[in-house]
């Protein structure tokens, strides 16, 4: 069976969401295989969040957020990279594909490339193929 | 983890119509969802928006006495706060609700249903599994203090101060120069109509000063403002240089704008070229009723050269709006002045938009003057000043961009039309009263299209120029519309402020003050008896920032708790897997 | 049996050790001349490091026989999960002791390689083995007079809630013997005892709260740095040396006793109740410190924290949301 990668993306409400459902009113299409979580700033994703996603299967974990200086926060979406890049390294030392962790800023208008980069992030969880994370970790002991 | 009654929930499928139905196979959505535990009822329904739908949810609250609901329909930003009513009048509070995007993020984006049945099932279940740990928030709101502080005496702060005053409220308004006029105060005519400014000046001056709610400070900059909506106070240094405390409820930011420095613009000569002057400073001229060179003559030959620092990117890239007209403007005057002169004028584009401004070129490109394009972004043109005797005192160089020819154009006078840029301190003044400026240095409105004049902090206005560049008829506009707002507020009595906030745990707080920094609304202090960070809730915005910046977990972000999400991710997960 | 009717009956006690250093055990001896104390309200049932007491005679222990047990160390092997799960049935009450038995200890960092690397490294490539025929450990050997067995090496270290229910954890590495005392003199007076699952011995806060040295809100950081790197001045939070301090994501109650002795908190005292995950919660505080908006900027810092994963998850990796590195 084809291989269906699923994301789990966290959008803050004001720009990236806002984003989202305008390639919705757009009737952009693209690929099924992500499940948003609506967060209010990108500075709310808290790591234990994409720790959680990849624990229970997430192939990928997608972080959106405003582009930087447009946070309606003023900073929280540089607060959010500054934890996405400690993360990566994180997530690398224990053994995950730091491309199964992505962080992109979308605006409100950018309707299209939320629709992009869904696509294009699809595709490249499908090329590392399935996380194995549950499976080692829900194998202890063994 | 707090105590939680068992959760009884409602989840209600949208058709939409076909917008989701015919994407989404609602019945097995409803069917699938309905077997998830805590789930009550789980029902499907054309239009869960409309008032049957809602209707459909108000009665299954009392019949199976729900405590939680979820809606899976379009996006939470069109119809959270219809749903969230619904639940309010049912009697139950309306944080206790979650709803699943399968419209705008679902039905809409894909074209395989059994992928978007899939995913529709997904999105639910993770709201199913997040709405449990809901709790319930109460509205909070402030006292309004009834006074006003409105920062700066131009046009727009003048209007502004005398709507709110003329409601019967106090205003203070501060002034940074000596008298009140703002950049009107030099001009001679205004477009398009080209009624005397100075008349409509006057009466404005004269009204403000003499209003018996209105106290002006001259000479007085702000420093610092303290405080949060309905509960502003700041300390001003006035006139006599004495110190007085202001309090205040609101406040009005019309701070202006600035003319660019046409010195930075070197081919134009300007500072060397004394017959080069601004459209300011040729404002100043036209008021003394007399158009003459610098050495006294009358100009034979006057040149108009538009988008003085706009529209380019070593300047500014933004239009500043109202050049053109302006520049019509003195095309017409200089007509009627010197009728036998040659006026050129240098335009980029003809940017004459506007009521009655359209009307205006049309009627000033019939009084023989002389409209020529240039390149703006590749080609500037070349001011000179000539050498030979008996030629004219300048000349013009420049390549016109529709012929494609390069011309040169003699002249006595030239004309820069300047474009407005920030004050320099226009900084301090955001940190003053927390607001953000854009790249272009411009103060932030909280929308640009919906919620104009508002900032982003609650009790904050920007109007006219310093939101951005604008004609008078636009800054009133401005002016009046937040006066309006503040004076809502002021009727209210109180306001209510975001019920999403951080709230710390006291018993876990270690008082490592990691969260005070990364607040972008100075909401948290440090309360050295406790040894504990304290929330002050009124400034709090919700960003949820120092959620996940506190080392602890002490800090909680009301209605994104770590436990809402991460039950979210699990309830997602998990249905994901077991559709597998 | 004659009744005691004077006098309570005296509690059992039992002390294991799964994998771990001996240190915990050390801890309980720590409490000096008060071991006369335990000695006098409690009878040592079972305690491998100090009594000669057979697992045969624990197993032929009614159930809940024991009053207490203090588990510590991992579980690393199935030795230690088999006596894991038999002394949970056998005792009323079982504490996880210290860091490894609460959050999977200094152990537990072996997750983030795996069994056959274990092996390899320490029955073949070791500077000190000599193992030319490249024997390696075996569960089951037959030899002449019968069959020898060996407890099997398990690819992951387990904390020992993995394993079993438990029903106090007592953190530290090692454990407060002060805190041991305090615990014990609760459940010895049969004072009422917290919620099962809770954290004992330590505080709700975490170890700022008790730490002398000045902390303010000014933790911007430009770069990280070790602490041999920089000449702490012993008064400022190391925090705000650029030193990374586990302080404020790690419990009080160990008197700060690392950062008295001017070297900053490592962790073992585990997160406070409300994290989920126990490094995640210092990791991203420690992010926000950095110093700049600029992502260039941001990753050259980051690369002056060598080693996020065995700073955040010292002394808790196996009981962290991502356990072990995926192989």
């Amino acid at each position: 069976m084809e291989f269906n990668p699923t994301i789990v993306a966290f959008l803050c409400n004001w720009c990236s969401y806002t984003g989202a459902d305008l390639a919705g009113t757009s009737r952009m299409k693209y690929k099924p295989n992500v499940r948003v979580i609506r967060v209010m700033c990108s500075g709310r994703v808290d790591p234990t969040f994409v720790y959680k996603s990849f624990r229970e299967g997430a192939d990928g974990v997608l972080i959106c957020g405003c582009h930087p200086g447009d946070c309606h926060y003023q900073e929280g979406n540089y607060k959010c990279l500054r934890r996405f890049k400690l993360m990566k390294k994180y997530i690398t030392q224990m053994g995950i594909e730091p491309a199964r962790l992505h962080l992109e800023w979308i605006s409100a208008s950018e309707g299209k490339q939320f629709a992009e980069l869904i696509d294009s992030m699809t595709a490249r969880i499908k090329e590392l193929g399935p996380s194995k994370i549950k499976t080692v970790v829900e194998t202890l002991a063994i | 983890m707090r105590s939680m009654e068992e959760a009884r929930i409602g989840v209600y499928v949208c058709w939409c119509g076909n917008n989701i139905a015919k994407m989404v196979d609602v019945e097995l959505v409803t069917e699938l969802i309905g077997k998830l535990p805590h789930v009550v009822v789980s029902k499907n329904y054309k239009y869960m928006c409309s008032d049957p739908g809602q209707e459909l949810i108000a009665e299954d609250i009392l019949e199976h006495n729900l405590n939680r609901v979820v809606v899976a329909a379009c996006s939470p930003r069109i119809h959270e706060l219809t749903f969230r009513k619904v639940l309010e009048k049912s009697g139950l509070n309306p944080y206790l609700f979650e709803m699943a995007n399968i419209r705008e993020q679902d039905s809409w984006v894909h074209d395989n249903r059994e992928a978007a049945t899939r995913k529709a099932v997904e999105l639910v279940a993770g709201a199913i599994s997040r709405v449990q740990y809901h709790e319930p928030l109460d509205k909070r709101s402030v006292g309004i203090n009834p006074a006003t502080l409105v920062i700066g005496g131009g046009v727009a702060g003048m209007s502004a101060a005398l709507e709110v005053a003329n409601a019967g409220r106090e205003v203070y308004l501060l002034e940074k120069t000596e008298q009140l006029g703002g950049m009107v105060s030099h001009f001679d005519l205004t477009f398009p109509y080209l009624y005397d400014a100075d008349k409509m000046l006057e009466v404005m001056i004269r009204r403000t000063i003499n209003h018996p709610h209105i106290k002006v400070f001259y000479n007085t900059t702000i420093s610092e403002v303290h405080g949060y909506i309905g509960n502003f106070e700041t300390t001003i240094q006035s006139d006599s240089n004495q110190e007085q405390t202001l309090t205040f409820g609101n406040i009005i930011v019309a701070t202006g704008l600035r003319p660019f420095d046409a010195s930075r613009v070197g081919q134009y000569g300007y500072g060397r070229l004394p017959n080069v002057i601004t459209s300011v400073e040729f404002e100043d001229l036209l008021r003394t009723g007399q158009v003459r060179t610098k050495e006294g003559n009358i100009p034979q030959n006057i040149a108009i050269i538009h988008c003085v620092g706009s529209r380019n990117t070593e300047f500014h890239e933004y239009c500043s709006r109202t050049c053109c007209q302006v520049a019509l403007k003195f095309a017409n005057q200089l007509r009627s002045l010197l009728p036998d002169s040659n006026i050129y004028d240098l335009y980029a584009d003809m940017r004459a938009f506007g009521k009655g401004c359209e009307e205006l070129y049309t009627a000033t490109s019939k009084k023989e003057i002389i409209f020529m394009m240039f390149d703006q972004q590749h080609e500037l043109p070349q001011i000179i000043k000539s050498v030979a005797p008996g030629d004219p005192p300048m000349l013009i160089f420049f390549r016109e961009k529709i012929s494609g020819l390069g011309l040169e154009i003699p002249a006595d006078m030239i004309i820069l039309m300047v474009g407005m840029e920030a004050h320099p301190d226009v900084k301090d003044i955001a940190h003053a009263v927390g607001i953000s400026i854009c790249s272009n240095a411009f103060f932030i409105e909280k929308h640009p299209k919906l919620d104009p004049v508002a900032t982003t902090t609650s009790g904050v206005y920007i109007v006219g120029n310093c939101q951005g560049p604008k004609g008078i008829p636009d800054s009133v506009a401005q002016a009046k519309a937040a006066a309006a707002r503040v004076l809502a507020t002021i009727n209210q009595g109180s306001v209510h402020v975001e019920v999403t906030t951080a709230e710390v745990n006291e018993t876990l707080c270690c008082g490592c003050q990691t969260c005070i920094m990364v607040c972008p609304y100075t909401a948290i202090h440090y309360d050295r008896e406790k040894k504990v960070s304290v929330v002050n809730e009124v400034l709090c915005k919700g960003c949820g920032t120092c959620g996940s910046t506190c080392p602890t977990g002490a800090i909680r972000s009301k209605h994104f708790t770590d436990q809402q999400i991460l039950s979210q991710i699990d309830g997602l997960m998990k249905m994901a897997l077991k559709i597998e | 049996m004659k009744e005691e009717t004077s006098q309570k009956p005296k509690l059992k006690l039992a002390v294991y050790w799964g994998a771990a250093c001996g240190g915990c055990c050390v801890s309980v001896l720590d409490v000096h001349e008060k071991l006369l104390d335990v000695i006098a309200a409690a009878d040592l049932v079972f305690w491998p490091i100090a009594l000669d007491i057979k697992y045969k005679d624990v197993e032929a222990m009614p159930d809940k026989y024991i009053d207490v047990t203090l588990f510590n160390g991992a579980v690393r092997n199935s030795e230690n999960e088999h006596i894991a799960k038999l002394l949970r049935q056998k005792s009323k009450v079982l504490v996880a002791y210290g860091s490894c038995a609460h959050m999977g200890g200094i152990p537990g960092l072996a997750n983030f390689t795996t069994k056959e690397a274990i092996f390899k490294r320490v029955y073949e490539e070791s500077e000190s083995t000599v193992n030319p025929d490249k024997i390696f450990p075996q569960t089951h050997f037959d030899v002449d007079e019968g069959t020898l067995e060996l407890p099997t090496f398990y690819n992951d270290v387990r904390s020992l809630n993995q394993v079993v229910d438990v029903d106090y954890y007592l953190p530290g590495c090692p454990p407060q013997s002060e805190r041991l005392l305090e615990v014990f003199t609760l459940i010895a007076t049969g004072a009422p005892l917290p919620p099962a699952g809770s954290v004992v011995g330590a505080s709700e806060k975490t170890q700022c709260d008790e730490c002398k040295r000045t902390k303010t809100e000014n933790k911007k950081v430009k770069r990280f740095y070790r602490p041999i790197d920089i000449k702490d001045d012993g008064v400022t939070c190391f925090l705000e040396q650029g030193v990374i301090c586990m302080g404020p994501s790690t419990r009080a109650g160990c008197g700060v006793r690392c950062i008295v002795g001017n070297a900053p908190c490592r962790g073992c005292y585990g997160p406070s109740e409300a994290a989920s995950d126990p490094g995640a919660k210092m990791l991203s505080a420690i992010a926000t410190m950095i110093d700049s908006n600029n992502e260039k900027e941001i990753e050259k810092v980051v690369e002056t924290i060598d080693d996020p994963a065995g700073t955040f998850y010292r002394f808790s990796l196996p009981s962290s949301i991502i356990r072990r590195t995926i192989v």
